[in-house]
């Protein structure tokens, strides 16, 4: 029985929130399509100047600090999800002594936020001469995606029937290959939300690039619009297509992929 | 013979360590070895130059007689309420709303509603600043066009207003965390439990406590926890928005280490909110699923 | 080509003894079936055949040699398993080429032995699709080819049939016996249908809680059931029991005895025929199966035994029918342990 009144109150909730999550994205978009130099206000549409952008790109160095985060994006999502498929298919599919107490081990460190690493890790590589590096920024980023991807991998291993490993070791296959050739085939999606929310959320660090990068040349986004935004307080336009900008990549992703974001957040994905 | 159970031939064993090597390194070196490396720093009074003097637990002490800490902490606490209480509230409503009816168009709502979590929070942090802006933002333009000029504020400036306004921000960002898990649940509950609750008589408010709250059980401890560590780390919004200010009004713990690392050059009082922050996550976590396991077999 | 021995095999999981002392052959060729209900350890000793299980105590040799230590992929075995664990993103060819590939065969020996066991499975049409695009038993041929492909010593099948409906499962038992009977090669397989264990194995051997109650030709372990428990399990339906002294009737036996009768060895009463009886019951159940019927009677509390007519019968439940039972099937057997006594 559906009632009438209930299907009305869902859609007015459903409809009132996606309209509130979605005015502020539209606003700074209009905001960006602004004439430059007027009066600041936001979303406020009159015209559509797309030089804003350019201006931003260039002048704001936004194609530095989107190069900047690509590399960095790029490097972490390679390296965490090769090591989380290695580490997660020693969890889930093989057994060994200690497997549960390391296994715990990475849950702990699921738990330890960036905000409680960055102090030492920030002394420990400056004595290394080793902040404002790439390298800074990448192998922390690993470090906590691995407790991540490490933890979700082994939850699909563990869904792999058992009879199709056993076949696979009957057919004389190795441990890598099986992992290869047999297990992970099975696994794209799983693969492929573990990388996806790797992505996001190593696109759209800030305190890590805030603490270890003062060379402007390696700014990533996040890092590069905080500065530009201490710069251009009362430019709205040419700040909204800053942010648009930074927020692109990620958001396109998203459009293409939302399903594996949202399976993956809704499976209690917890970034350290 | 002993009783163990002994591997079959051929089963991997020993190799399962070479798999986990690289991995564990990595993790090892940058975020436990870290881990550890704070909480020795928390023990000392350290400007990150000179060296540093031994302090024991006086950072930890600190945490509760200082001030400016103790409100750093109690903010944070404030925007748990934000951050998760208030979103999940409105998914709950949303839940209860929709469960007993069907809904064409999910999907759709779900990519909407969804959005906000994927946008870098100094995005999000600069978008809102804007709007609050007190001339030229959404907000006040809104209240003049209508009229009701006369309320608006510098909401990100004022000493009362500028923590709940952050908290709001992150109320916008999280809701849709909330509405997406709590819509995937609910759709799970089977519809025989609300025929049976119906038939004993169960108006909605009875059937939302009896069906569909025990049944999203896992979902609000999933929501909560994703929500409340978020609250606890909160840093970007903080920094890109107010910087902590007017005064200490929105000061939190994440933006505190940073702050006294790099700025007051107290290392080891930073170390120390650092760990705190972390303590902090793990004990509500396991508290939370704690709790839920413990419903779930009552 | 081997033969397979079990030699007093224990198999532990911590306290729990799923196979007991176990000590069973299959010669070379034959075709062994091993039957019996969930939990009697078949599964278990098949496992510990193929190497995914370990040997807690006693010998496993393939052919001569003792395999306990050896890696199941250095047995040369075959498995095809209950659910057929076909690599779900790859080809049926890929799937029957896949062992060859670990062993590096040559390619052009790879695609002679494929195409050979996809004609013999009339696999053919179907190389290039994917496991998901096929039906139950275009699955279960896969199954087998892929086992077939790597023509071993043994293969070793865990109830193959299982997930197939029922008209397909009598189809495809044929089709693995001829195939047995052309290739030669020794197959121990597990079931626990005791219908396909009678129509497919050369010898079967039936289990129960880890042991082993009869090894024998399925003539024999029907004909002959060395206890109860075989007497009762083989068979649609099994055997009926009744104390010798409820029967009422001229058996030469202590009264405490268990007489065992098949229902096609009890029927209506008929004067002149030779019967034991007359006895008298009361019809609890029909179950008429077409080309006979089987009646579930009740002779005296506690005794109920089932007879078999032929054809079609008018009795209904709570008739009373007077029966009688052929002397040459009788089966008896020690009351305490359960085990066939010398007629």
């Amino acid at each position: 029985m559906i009632d009438r009144r209930e299907q009305a109150l869902t859609y007015t909730l459903l409809g009132v929130f996606s309209l509130i999550a979605l005015v502020p994205i539209a606003g700074i978009l209009l905001t960006a399509l602004q004439a430059p130099g007027e009066v600041a206000s936001f979303g406020h549409p009159n015209g559509l100047h797309f030089g804003n952008f350019a201006t931003a790109w260039d002048e704001g160095n936004f194609s530095q600090y989107l190069r900047s985060s690509a590399i960095v994006t790029v490097s972490v999502v390679a390296l965490a999800t090769l090591l989380s498929i290695l580490a997660g298919y020693a969890f889930g599919m093989m057994r060994f002594r200690g497997d549960q107490a390391l296994f715990y081990l990475f849950l702990l460190g699921l738990m330890v936020p960036l905000e409680s690493t960055v102090v030492p890790l920030y002394y420990d590589l400056r004595d290394l001469g080793l902040t404002d590096t790439y390298a800074a920024l990448i192998f922390p980023q690993v470090g906590v995606s691995v407790a991540f991807g490490t933890f979700w991998m082994r939850a699909f291993f563990r869904s792999v029937p058992r009879s199709l490993v056993e076949a696979a070791r009957l057919d004389g296959s190795s441990s890598w290959s099986t992992l290869w050739r047999v297990v992970l085939p099975v696994g794209r999606p799983a693969v492929l939300t573990m990388m996806v929310l790797v992505f996001m959320w190593t696109w759209n660090e800030f305190l890590l690039a805030l603490v270890m990068v003062s060379d402007e040349a390696l700014r990533t986004a996040p890092l590069g619009l905080a500065f530009f935004s201490g710069r251009n307080t009362t430019d709205f336009a040419l700040l909204a297509a800053g942010s648009v900008i930074v927020a692109t990549p990620v958001v396109i992703l998203y459009v293409f992929l939302q399903r594996h974001f949202i399976r993956g957040m809704l499976s209690g994905a917890v970034k350290g | 013979m002993s009783g163990a159970v002994l591997a079959p031939p051929g089963e991997p064993r020993r190799i399962a360590y070479l798999y986990l090597l690289p991995g564990l390194v990595v993790f090892g070196l940058f975020v436990l070895a870290p881990l550890v490396h704070s909480a020795w720093l928390s023990l000392f009074t350290w400007d990150g130059v000179t060296p540093g003097a031994w302090t024991g637990l006086d950072n930890y002490k600190a945490v509760v007689s200082d001030p400016r800490l103790r409100s750093a902490f109690l903010h944070a606490f404030v925007l748990v309420g934000f951050y998760a209480v208030l979103p999940i509230a409105i998914g709950l409503l949303l839940a209860a709303a929709m469960s007993r009816t069907r809904v064409r168009g999910l999907a759709l709502f779900r990519t909407v509603l969804f959005l906000p979590q994927v946008i870098a929070l100094v995005v999000v942090a600069v978008m809102w600043r804007m709007i609050y802006a007190p001339d030229g933002g959404l907000i006040n333009g809104g209240l003049r066009a209508i009229g009701l000029g006369g309320l608006a504020q510098n909401w990100l400036g004022s000493f009362s207003l500028a923590l709940p306004s952050v908290g709001l921000i992150g109320t916008w960002v999280m809701y849709g965390l909330a509405m997406v898990l709590f819509t995937a649940g609910v759709q799970k509950i089977p519809q025989s439990l609300y025929d049976a609750a119906r038939m004993d008589g169960a108006g909605p408010v009875r059937e939302f406590f009896a069906v569909t709250l025990p049944g999203l059980r896992n979902e609000i401890a999933v929501a909560l926890t994703l929500t409340t560590i978020q609250a606890l780390r909160s840093f970007d919004l903080v920094y890109i928005t107010t910087g902590g200010g007017p005064g200490d009004s929105t000061s939190v713990p994440a933006f505190e280490v940073y702050n006294r690392a790099f700025r007051g050059g107290d290392v080891g009082a930073a170390a120390a909110i650092g760990v705190c922050i972390a303590a902090l996550i793990f004990v509500l976590t396991v508290l939370i699923n704690r709790i839920a396991e413990r419903e779930g077999t009552r | 080509m081997a033969s397979v021995s079990f030699e007093s095999v224990t198999k532990r999981f911590d306290a729990v003894e799923a196979v007991r002392e176990l000590t069973l052959a299959a010669a070379d060729g034959e075709f062994l079936v091993l039957v019996g209900p969930s939990g009697s350890g078949k599964t278990t000793a098949l496992r510990m055949l193929a190497g995914l299980e370990s040997v807690s105590e006693g010998k496993i040799r393939i052919g001569e040699r003792v395999v306990n230590r050896v890696a199941p992929r250095e047995r040369d075995i075959a498995m095809v398993f209950q659910d057929y664990a076909l690599y779900p993103q790859m080809t049926v060819y890929d799937n029957l080429a896949f062992a060859l590939r670990r062993r590096k065969a040559p390619k052009q020996r790879i695609d002679e032995q494929v195409r050979r066991a996809a004609a013999a499975l009339e696999l053919d049409a179907l190389l290039e699709r994917k496991p998901g695009q096929l039906s139950g038993g275009q699955q279960q041929r896969v199954a087998l080819g892929r086992a077939l492909v790597r023509d071993p010593a043994v293969f070793l099948m865990d109830e193959p049939l299982s997930n197939l409906d029922a008209k397909l499962r009598v189809q495809t038992r044929g089709e693995i016996k001829r195939l047995q009977k052309e290739i030669g090669t020794t197959t121990v397989y597990v079931t626990h249908d005791q219908v396909e264990a009678m129509t497919m194995g050369d010898r079967i051997a039936v289990m129960n809680q880890g042991r082993i109650e009869q090894v024998g030709t399925p003539a024999e372990v029907y004909d002959e059931p060395a206890n109860v428990f075989v007497a009762g399990f083989v068979g649609s339906p099994g055997m009926s029991f009744a104390p010798a002294g409820r029967l009422g009737l001229d058996l030469g036996a202590p009264p405490e005895t268990i007489v065992g009768v098949r229902p096609e060895h009890a029927c209506p009463w008929v004067e002149g025929e030779g019967l034991l009886g007359p006895l008298d019951g009361e019809v609890a159940y029909v179950e008429a199966l077409g080309r006979e019927t089987f009646l579930g009677v009740r002779h005296e509390e506690e005794t109920q035994l089932v007879l078999c007519v032929e054809g079609r019968s008018a009795a209904q439940p709570g008739d009373e029918v007077r029966f009688g039972l052929v002397r040459e099937g009788l089966r008896f057997f020690d009351p305490e342990s359960g085990r066939a006594q010398r007629r």
